[in-house]
Order: C-alpha cells, then structure tokens, then sequence
C-alpha cells in the first residue's frame, strides 16, 4: 500500500504549466525514479511535494490522509523529508555538528549507522565546506536520512559527481532505502543510473507525465523510446 | 575529544561534536571572566577621573556594540536600528523619572523593558529579512522612531530637539550611589562594568550552547534549517531581542550617567558611529566590537577638537572593509594563526 | 486641500524620482546600495549653488550632472569595480563610509551654514495654475523631471544600451557571457546614476535650503522608495517616488507628525504584504 501519493498534481506560474495533473505513488522500502529533460517540470514537482511550493491543484496524501497545506516542519516531522539539487549542507559547521544538530530535532536511534554506511566516520571532525564535494553531498543525503523519515525526496543527489560517485550515492540510496523501508523518490539526470536503481519510474515531459511504470515497462513504452530515449536506447 | 559513550546515550551523542563543550573550556572561560570582571573592577583605583569617564563611556557605547556584535556572528544579520533600543531605553528611563516621578532603580527597569519591548516589535518585522534587506530595515525603522521622538506633538514627552533633561531627586539613590554619585565616572564605573562583563559571559554562553548551534544552523542555511524541521523565525526573534535587550541596558544605564537625552542618541549618525565602531573592531569576534568601540570612544575624545570625528570614521571604515577584513581583533586572529603554524 | 498642496506633493515627488531612479540602476547592475546617494545629490546641491552664485544657474544645470558623472566614474573605478567580488553588503558599506566623508568634506569647503540659492530670472515668480498663484520654479523642476524620467524609460526601453542595460540587470554573468561588455554597461549607469543625483541636487537648490544634513535626510526616504518600488526596478522606483512624495505632502496637511512617518509605514506594509516591493524585479 502507498505511503505517500501526488493526486492531480498542478503548478502553474502565471500562464506557464510547470505540472499538470501528475498522478505518483510511492511504496516503503522502494525506490521511485523521475527523469525527463530539462525543464520537463522535475524540480518543481519535488517543490511541490516537499511543501516548499503550493501546487495550484491536485493533492498529496501521507497514509491517505490530504497533506497539501502542510507546513514544512510539520512534513519533517511526520517523516517527510528532501534533499536539494544544489548541495544543501552548513558549510562552516563540522559535520558532525550539523548531523548531531539535525539528529537533535529528529531523533535518529542510529546515527552511527549513517556515518558509517555513507563512509563519513573519517570527516566528523571537519568544517563541511572545506571536505571533497562528492563527500558533502553525502552528508547532504545523510542530513535527509537522520530521523528515519518514511519518505525521502531526493532533487539530483548525484548532480556534478564524477561516474564511479554517482554510482556510489545511488548505491546508497537503495540500499539505506531497503534497509530503513523509506519510500524514496529520486529526481535524477541519468537515466541509465536511475533504471538500475529504481523500483518503479515516472517519465516527465514538459510538464506531463509520458510514462509510468517498472524499468522494463518504461523502456519499453514507444512514446519514451520516441520522444527521449531516442537515439541513448 | 570523542564523547565517551556510556550505555543509555543516544545515537546522537556518538557523533562527536567538535566544538568543545567539554567541562575545561568552560571553567577555563568563567575564571576568565572573574578575573576580568576583578580586574575591571579595581580600574577607578589606578585610572585618573579623566580616564575613567572615557572607560564609563566605552561600556556604555560597548553594551549595544556587544549585541550588533552577537547577532551578526551568530546570525551573519548586520543590524544600522541598535540605536532603537539604546534610544528607546535611554528616553524610558528619563520619563519614568520625569513623568511618573519613580525612583533610579525602577526607572532604569522600565526603560530596559521599553527598549527590550521595541526590540521585540521591531524584531517580528525585520528578522525574515537578510543582508542587505534587513540592514536597511532596521536603519528605516529606527529613523522612523527618530522623526517621531523630535516631533513637536511629543514635545511633553521627550523635548523634542530640546532632550530631556533628568532630574533626579537628590534625596534618591541608586545601589547606594546619590545622584551626584553617579556623574562621577569613578563611582559610576561599576555599574556598568559589571553588566558589561556579565553581557559579554552571557553572549559567550548561549553561542555555546544549542541555542547557538541552531542559529549557526540557521545562518548556514535557512532553509535547510526549516527542511531539517527546525522553526527558524523564532530562534532569529530571541536572538534580536536578546541583542536589543542588551543595546538597552546600555541606553538606560547611559541616562542615568548623563541625566540626559538627547535625540542624537537615536540619530542616523549615531547608528553608523555604532556600526562602523564594531565593523573596526572586528564582527566576528567575541570581543571585537567592544575593542572597536574603546578606540571610537578614544578617538572621539581625541579628534573631535575639529568636527572631523566622521571624515576619520568614514576613512577608518573603508580601510577596514578594503584592506582588513574582519577588523582589527580579525586581522589580528589571522595573523596569530599564520605564527602559529 | 488645495491645488498649490497637491502641486508641492508633486514637485517633491519630482526630486524623489530623479533621485531614486539612479540609485534604483545601480542596484540592479551592482546589487549594490549605494549609501553614496545622498551624499552624491548633496555634493550635486553645493556645487549647483556654487556654479549659480558665480555664473549662471542654466549652466549649473548642465555642468552639475556633468561633475557628478565624473564622480560616478571615479567611484565606479576605484571602489565598485575593484571590489565587484566582494560581498554586495561590504560595497554597501563601503559607500555608507563614502557618504560620511563627504559630508565633512562638504562642511570644510563650503562650511557649516545654510545657504540659499533665489530661483533663476524668469522663474521667481509664481504662476497662476488651477485657480492657484503657484511658484513658477516648482513647476519648472516638474517639468525637468517629468522629461527626464520620459526620457530615461525610453532609452531604457528603446535604445541598444538601454537593453544592455535591462539584460545585465537581470543577470550580470550571463550578460556578460552573451557578449555585453558588463564593464561598460556598469561604467554608464554608475556615471549616469550620479549624474542624475547631482541633478536632483542642483535642481533642490533654490527649493529646499542647502545643507550638509540635506543628503542624509533624503538618503533614507530614496532607499524606502527604491525597496518600495521594487529593488532593481527603474520604474517602480519611479512610480513609488512620485507616489510617496505625494501622499507624505498631502498627509502633512492633515497632520505633520503623522506624515514623518508615512515613508517608513509604507516600507513595512509593502515588505510584509509584497516582499519584492511592488513592481518585482523588473527593469523599465
């Protein structure tokens, strides 16, 4: 049964449909890919889902229940929680302070876990905006992991990290996700990555979904073959 | 500096944090300050009266230098409006005296809680603001309070551009002092040394405390803070009103000195004298701004034969925001840091 | 209420848009507020007083903007530019410094005393105008500020520059990738943004008395009419000018000590009820 769901889902700036009716469901321990090009509306649905932008319609549920209106806090605090396309951490602070700062708010029973399976035992000590940028994205997932959130919002974890990284962080991913049984939903620009990390998949196209389905169904799906697969399948 | 881990601990307390809230820093800070505190405290017995009126007036400046100071470390908001809380302070106490005709000790209560309470209400309009937003905020709002102070309508209540004048009765005391007692710099030093000193540990305390680590968080990055669960308004309001609460203890305890006010003291010059001060002595130091402010006050006393004293702070701003980033306690932090290693 | 209160509503709107206008494109380009404004539009004042006293007014008119685009230069050179790396809040304060030591500056040249300057032959007299005798020099800085403001929206809107200038203040890297030469672009809006203070100066004279304290007076009203108006928007400072010094002159009729404060009341009712002031970010 879905944990978290879209229903209808619209954003419109002005005369501009960056949504349109976006209908997601996201399942415990699974992990739930959205690609499409640039500008196909992948930040903004994840703007939407998060709280950080009020959808113009449409709905989204926790457990059934409508949580549109929500305010942010009150997402994180009943298990919603994101990570940002550009790197979202606190550069002047250590990372062990900002971990412990957010395990603080959220509390996190295994903390060590974190560091450990994200390989940051070895920078706890150090100021977060000094370390290499493929290990401050991951405290960026790990600060989006503390509290054991039940859905995980992921906008382009992998974004400017170079092939064995970005494998690596999706690796990660799935398996925190399986591990934790958190419904994940990974915005992401490679494709490739995302059909071997994911359980399911969405196929955005300005501003609309194309395609719905298991990897295999997606790939599959004339319309993905045509408009953006093209020539990468 | 790992965090032994007994049974029982949470997760959260294995992460070690680094900044050093061990027992040891915090015995090693505290006997710093008693001795400071000590040591401030025996000044009038080796300083000349002269001296001591210029120490009297850096405390006094240095209380709401220490706030601007605290919230644009902890917060990175660079605040032109301290001279509200000072301004509003400084005239609470003058008309609790003049107006309800109350005595020094509740009058200096009630202008504290007048600055404080403006801090507040100022406070809910500005903090959502940042850099340069919030800078000209508070600058509009406290030239707001200003214009209504000198306005003829308030004449009965402040004076106008008159000031107020603060007559205390002579039959009344404040902690043992009379009310010649307290314009004399020697007698009066205490009474404010003694805030200043307090001030100055309480500052220190909350920015190593939780408090301080989720404003650093919110400094940071804001939203993060939010997405994180955190609620990031009201840490900012404690934060300002806290810094206004302490530019208001300077501002009464300045009336109660001087036995007067003036509108200067809520002035477009004075809010920059105030800024450029700290900025000189460095924001991001504890006691950067205190240090700026002393040699302002110096300065002052020094310069001022030819009205020049703004051509000399306009200059020294400049040099500081071009050439020493960080001011002088700043540059001087670096420079030790470069010996060190 | 009548129309010569009105009509003074209008002339100090006049001033305010001319000022704020300039102060407006430099924040667009620079990202910088220039804390300078006041002082620029002061120095615009005494130098107009200066050239009027010992020439003719008319040539201050044009010798004014002139000196102060000058002045726009050099600080375009000296400060903006070099320091086009730092923090927009450093520059800022950089120009608050600037504006401090111009006023001393200002004082030891021209001294402490308010001086007056009589309107130019023609126009000391006053006009009759909607039933009202009105002076006639008010209306010419109407007149002068209507014309410039028409004037700089269009070769703002119509000119290659003018779109230069729009583009760099939307996005100063991509400009400047795209191949405006950010440089020059910034050079003339600093350079004509001072030249446009000196202006407001120079036209001030013979209407509000000359002071030191006459830049900071109105450096705080500029900046609320320029957060007002939307920061960055040329015309929504514009607007917000006239609109401000319209309604502060006609609430003063009705009660002075209320009318101080309308500039500030309408900074916090437009930043809490539109936070990216009225006309958003826009240009023109």
């Amino acid at each position: 049964m879905a944990v978290f769901e879209a229903r209808g889902l619209s954003v419109r700036y002005g005369a501009v449909v960056a949504n349109n009716n976006i209908d997601i469901a996201l399942e415990p321990g699974c992990v739930h890919g959205v690609i499409g090009p640039n500008g196909a509306g992948k930040s903004t649905f994840i703007d939407a889902l998060s709280g950080r932008r009020r959808p113009s319609s449409g709905r989204v549920l926790l457990d059934g229940e409508d949580i549109t209106h929500r305010s942010v806090r009150w997402r994180r605090a009943h298990g919603i929680s994101r990570s940002f396309q550009r790197t979202s951490i606190f550069a002047s602070m250590t990372v062990g302070d900002q971990l412990a700062m957010v395990a603080r708010r959220n509390a996190e029973p295994d903390l060590a876990g974190i560091v450990d399976t994200l390989g940051l035992g070895d920078v706890v000590d150090r100021v977060c905006g000094e370390i290499a940028y493929g290990t401050q994205r991951a405290v960026d997932l790990a600060i989006a992991l503390i509290g054991r959130p039940r859905v995980v919002l992921l906008d382009e974890p992998c974004a400017g990290l170079v092939a064995d990284e970005a494998e690596r962080m999706l690796r990660h991913v799935r398996d925190l996700c399986r591990e934790r049984d958190v419904a994940a939903l990974l915005v992401e620009h490679d494709v490739e990555g995302v059909f071997r990390t994911c359980d399911t998949i969405t196929v955005l196209d300005l501003g609309e979904v194309l395609s719905s389905g298991t990897p295999a169904e997606v790939r599959a799906d004339p319309k993905v073959i045509r408009a953006y697969l093209g020539s990468a399948a | 500096m790992t965090v032994t881990t007994a049974g029982g601990v949470t997760a959260a307390e294995a992460v070690p944090e680094t900044r050093q809230r061990s027992r040891r820093g915090l015995v090693i800070g505290l006997g710093a300050a008693v001795v400071a505190l000590a040591a401030g405290l025996a000044l009038p017995y080796v300083a000349d009266t002269y001296t001591m009126g210029l120490a009297a007036d850096a405390a006094l400046l240095g209380l709401p230098a220490l706030g601007i100071g605290f919230l644009a470390r902890h917060l990175g908001l660079i605040s032109l409006g301290h001279t509200a809380f000072f301004g509003s302070a400084a005239y609470g106490f003058g008309i609790a005296v003049t107006q309800f005709g109350w005595g020094p000790m509740p009058s200096v209560m009630f202008g504290v809680l007048a600055g404080t309470a403006i801090a507040l209400l100022m406070g809910v309009l500005v903090v959502r603001a940042s850099g340069m937003g919030f800078l000209m905020l508070t600058l509009a709002l406290s030239q707001a309070l200003y214009q209504l102070c000198v306005q003829t309508s308030f004449r009965p209540l402040t004076g106008a551009y008159d000031g107020l004048v603060i007559g205390l009765g002579s039959d009344t005391s404040f902690l043992g002092l009379s009310p010649a007692d307290l314009q004399d710099p020697g007698l009066f030093w205490p009474v404010v040394w003694v805030p200043l000193a307090v001030g100055l540990v309480l500052v220190w305390l909350v920015g190593r405390s939780r408090f301080g680590t989720t404003l650093e968080g919110i400094r940071e990055n804001e939203e993060r803070m939010r997405f994180s669960g955190y609620n990031t308004f009201a840490p900012r309001l404690a934060a300002f009103v806290l810094s206004g609460f302490l530019a208001s203890l300077g501002g009464a305890l300045f009336a109660l000195n001087a036995a007067y006010v003036s509108p200067d003291v809520l002035g477009f010059a004075r809010a920059g004298d105030s800024l450029i001060a700290a900025m000189v002595g460095g924001l991001g130091t504890l006691v950067g701004p205190l240090v700026g402010t002393a040699l302002y006050v110096w300065g002052e006393a020094r310069l001022n034969s030819s009205a020049n004293l703004h051509l000399y702070t306009g200059i020294a701003l400049i040099v500081v925001l071009v050439f020493l980033p960080g001011g002088i306690t700043g540059t001087l932090q670096r420079l030790w840091k470069r010996v060190k290693r | 209420m009548n129309a010569a209160q009105v009509l003074n509503g209008i002339a100090l709107g006049s001033l305010l848009m001319v000022l704020s206008s300039g102060l407006a494109m430099i924040y667009g380009l620079r990202g910088v507020t220039n804390f300078a404004h006041g002082a620029l539009y002061m120095v615009g004042a005494y130098i107009g007083y200066s050239v009027a006293r010992h020439l003719d007014f008319w040539l201050a008119l044009v010798l004014v903007p002139l000196a102060l685009a000058a002045i726009g230069v050099l600080l375009e050179f000296v400060f903006f530019r070099p320091l086009q790396n730092r923090s927009h809040m450093e520059v800022g304060l950089v120009t608050f410094g600037l504006a401090l030591i111009a006023e001393r500056v200002v004082v030891l040249i021209w001294g402490e005393k308010t001086l007056s300057l009589d309107p130019p032959a023609g126009f000391s007299g006053t006009t009759s105008l909607l039933g009202v005798d009105y002076p006639t020099y008010r209306l010419g800085i109407i007149a002068i500020a209507i014309v410039m403001a028409a004037a700089l929206i269009v070769w703002l809107r119509h000119t290659r520059t003018g779109l230069y200038i729009r583009a760099a203040s939307q996005d100063i890297e991509t400009a400047g990738i795209m191949g405006v030469d950010v440089n020059r672009i910034s050079l003339i809006v600093v350079g004509l943004g001072a030249a446009l203070a000196g202006l407001a100066g120079a036209l001030a004279a013979p209407y509000i008395s000359v002071d030191p304290s006459m830049g900071d007076k109105f450096l705080i009203t500029v900046l609320i009419v320029v957060v007002v108006g939307g920061v960055g928007s040329v015309g929504g400072a514009m607007a917000a000018g006239m609109g401000l010094g319209v309604i502060q002159t006609v609430v003063t009729v009705w009660s002075p000590s209320v009318s101080v404060v309308v500039p500030y009341a309408a900074l916090v009712v437009v930043l809490l009820w539109r936070p990216r002031g009225l006309a958003g970010r826009r240009t023109a």
